[in-house]
């Protein structure tokens, strides 16, 4: 091993100790990522269910006024779990006008209220209800429910007593077989291509927002804290000092993500057993040049940000600017989600950033179109040129030695 | 006749418009302690900068015997910055270590080094402790033993005592001493004469950039014509001392407009627009 690379490993090492001593910023850069998902794709539904059975045991009140009820329609809302009270219509301009109901319903004193009055054939309704509260809505469905109930025996008795058959009318147009088996895209194909509108949008956030804080406590932060001059009177290069702390938040960065990827994977595991999403069908080849691509995102990203970090001369100065070039990621990483890949033009392949993020959307739905792959790898490989250079400049400039403590 | 180990050969500095050192040359030779006096601003740690590869000359050179600058020469020098530049999530012999293993030295050999300047640092059984919790004192210590570990021809110390209670400046200014004993070239930087006077065999004075005087104690006093060295460097400095200006980065035009809307006016400037 030369001795360039010793140092580089060197320096590596002890940035990356220095920084596994810290507990929060473990937390914070590989627990809550490996987590995340797992998290909002289990548990999030789970308490989505427990909400949604401690509605279902609710105990709802409704009043329905009304100067006259069909029997069947009166023997449905009896039948149902509503606990109804009647009452007589008053005399109103409208059904839907609250007019003096409206405390009742905001003090909570009843749930729904439904107002009813026969015209002809025809049953007049209007249904009140308060959009704020929980317990209001449940009822209004609950009482929609009962009211459908009603229309469809009473649209089906009307048709049959008409002379006609209810099946023949109201379904005149119907599938024929099984509607899951007439598309041609497997699970697994399907499964893909809704992840690759998800997985770059989460990688690019990800790489980026997890370099920050380490590239910024390596450059800024030794700034800060004085440590920097000794470093620089070392014999390392300054070429030797950014490889090393490069290293060492890639590595940061990389372990970030690949914790985020298999809390993502686990919890596709786990909705995979109850049917909901399958596992991609991803080729070896579309994941060789998957992984090439996010090598490439995350050489050019982690140089930029050590670069900018190292431009600042204060933790504070250098998180001001690295915050909001998240934005930078965020912007062309939504926009992507909406560009058709069907015949895209080609030139979309070499924009910053937007290369990358088509490339991973394309080679998750194992599509591999060589002449993408050409120009997103030579492109970005010279924006991760560009940016180790630029790193490279901030890091030989004169003036990161002075320090403000 | 002695060789000089190192050469400071006309070299001025500049930052922007301002000139921090012009025209310095010194030679510095094998077993001088070489006091670096001067107040705040005169240009001393950009010296010592210079003098250890961390800034490169506007003009002139600084390279030592053989010819190599100074900035490739890098190994050959151990540097205590003034404010000492330790990582304070890693233990003393992890700081110390980290350099020595940049510097090539062997962990084996570097504990050697470790264990016998911590021993006259009375600092051994701190080597272990991380140097979150360490007093200004301990910190120095542990920083001149980082600089000490490759075994350095020159060692630049930036006002190492500092901020340091009677007992730790006391044993920093033994191991110096001790150093120069034993044929060790030190470059020491303070703006306390008393100092100098005691520690050092040669005492360059520096002042708003330029070098004032260079030479022993009884050489300044012979220079002019004083009794003391107070008013010797009194005599050479009468001029008045320049404020710091590296570490102060210029304010754009916007940046002083913006800043002035949040800016308070003095009580002084109240009265005079009135």
């Amino acid at each position: 091993m030369s001795r360039g690379r010793g140092r580089v490993r060197t320096i590596a090492k002890k940035e990356l100790i220095e920084f596994v001593r810290d507990w929060r910023t473990i937390v914070a850069i590989l627990v809550i990522p490996l987590l995340m998902f797992p998290l909002l794709f289990i548990l999030f539904p789970l308490l989505l269910a427990s909400e949604a059975a401690e509605l279902e045991a609710l105990q709802v009140d409704v009043v329905v006024q009304t100067n006259g009820l069909p029997e069947e329609l009166g023997m449905v809302l009896n039948a149902s779990d509503l606990n109804i009270t009647y009452e007589p219509l008053p005399v109103l301009e409208r059904l839907s006008s609250p007019s003096g109901d409206e405390a009742r319903l905001r003090n909570g004193s009843i749930d729904v209220l439904v107002r009813t009055q026969m015209n002809g054939t025809i049953v007049e309704y209007a249904l009140l209800y308060i959009s704020t509260s929980e317990q209001s809505l449940e009822a209004r469905s609950r009482m929609f429910d009962v009211l459908s109930q009603w229309e469809d025996n009473e649209t089906v008795a009307r048709i049959t007593d008409a002379g006609l058959d209810p099946n023949e009318t109201l379904d005149p147009l119907r599938w024929d077989g099984d509607v899951a088996e007439s598309d041609v895209a497997t699970q697994g194909e399907q499964a893909g291509m809704a992840l690759s509108l998800f997985i770059p949008l989460v990688l690019a956030v990800w790489t980026f927002s997890s370099a920050i804080q380490p590239s910024i406590d390596m450059t800024a932060g030794e700034r800060e804290r004085g440590t920097l001059e000794a470093l620089l009177a070392l014999p390392c290069s300054r070429m030797e000092l950014l490889f090393g702390k490069w290293l060492a938040v890639a590595t940061i960065t990389g372990v970030g993500v690949l914790l985020q990827i298999a809390g993502l994977l686990f919890a596709i595991g786990y909705l995979a057993t109850s049917d909901v999403i399958s596992a991609p069908s991803v080729s070896w080849q579309a994941l060789f040049f998957l992984c090439i691509a996010v090598l490439l995102f995350s050489i050019m990203v982690v140089a930029i940000e050590l670069a900018l970090a190292m431009r600042s001369h204060s933790v504070k100065e250098a998180g001001s600017i690295l915050g909001p070039a998240l934005l930078l990621i965020l912007f062309p990483a939504l926009f992507t989600q909406v560009i058709n890949l069907d015949g895209i033009e080609a030139f979309w392949f070499a924009i910053p950033v937007v290369n990358v993020l088509l490339a991973l959307r394309e080679l998750l739905m194992n599509r591999i179109v060589y002449s993408h792959i050409l120009i997103w790898m030579v492109t970005s490989t010279v924006y991760a040129f560009g940016a180790a250079f630029y790193a490279a400049r901030q890091f030989k400039r004169e003036d990161i030695v002075t320090s403000l403590s | 006749m002695r060789q000089p180990l190192l050469h400071v050969s006309d070299v001025s500095k500049r930052f922007g418009d301002v000139v921090a050192l012009e025209q310095v040359s010194l030679d510095i030779y094998e077993g001088d302690i070489i006091g670096l006096v001067g107040s705040n601003g005169a240009g001393k740690t950009t010296l010592l900068r210079l003098l250890a590869g961390v800034y490169r000359p506007s003009s002139g050179r600084v390279h030592l015997a053989d010819d190599a600058d100074v900035e490739q020469a890098r190994a050959r020098l151990g540097v205590v910055p003034e404010n000492t530049g330790l990582y304070a999530r890693l233990t003393a012999w992890e700081n110390i270590r980290y350099h020595a293993r940049i510097h090539g030295v062997p962990d084996d050999l570097a504990w050697k080094r470790t264990r016998y300047f911590a021993h006259h640092l009375q600092m051994e059984d701190a080597l272990s402790r991380h140097t979150k919790g360490f007093s200004r004192g301990m910190r120095q210590k542990t920083a001149l033993l980082r600089a000490l570990v490759h075994a350095p021809e020159v060692l630049l110390l930036d006002e190492p005592t500092a901020g340091l209670d009677v007992t730790s400046a006391r044993t920093v200014r033994e191991l110096v001493r001790q150093l120069g004993e034993e044929g060790g070239t030190v470059i020491y930087s303070t703006h306390q004469l008393a100092e100098a006077q005691r520690v050092c065999n040669r005492i360059v004075i520096i002042h708003n950039g330029d070098v004032r005087a260079d030479g022993t104690p009884e050489e300044l006093l012979e220079q002019t014509n004083s009794t003391n060295l107070e008013d010797a460097y009194v005599a050479l400095t009468r001029d008045a001392a320049r404020q710091r200006h590296e570490d102060s980065k210029p304010l754009s035009k916007w940046a002083r407009w913006w800043r002035s809307l949040f800016t308070s006016t003095t009580p002084q400037e109240v009265m005079e627009d009135e």
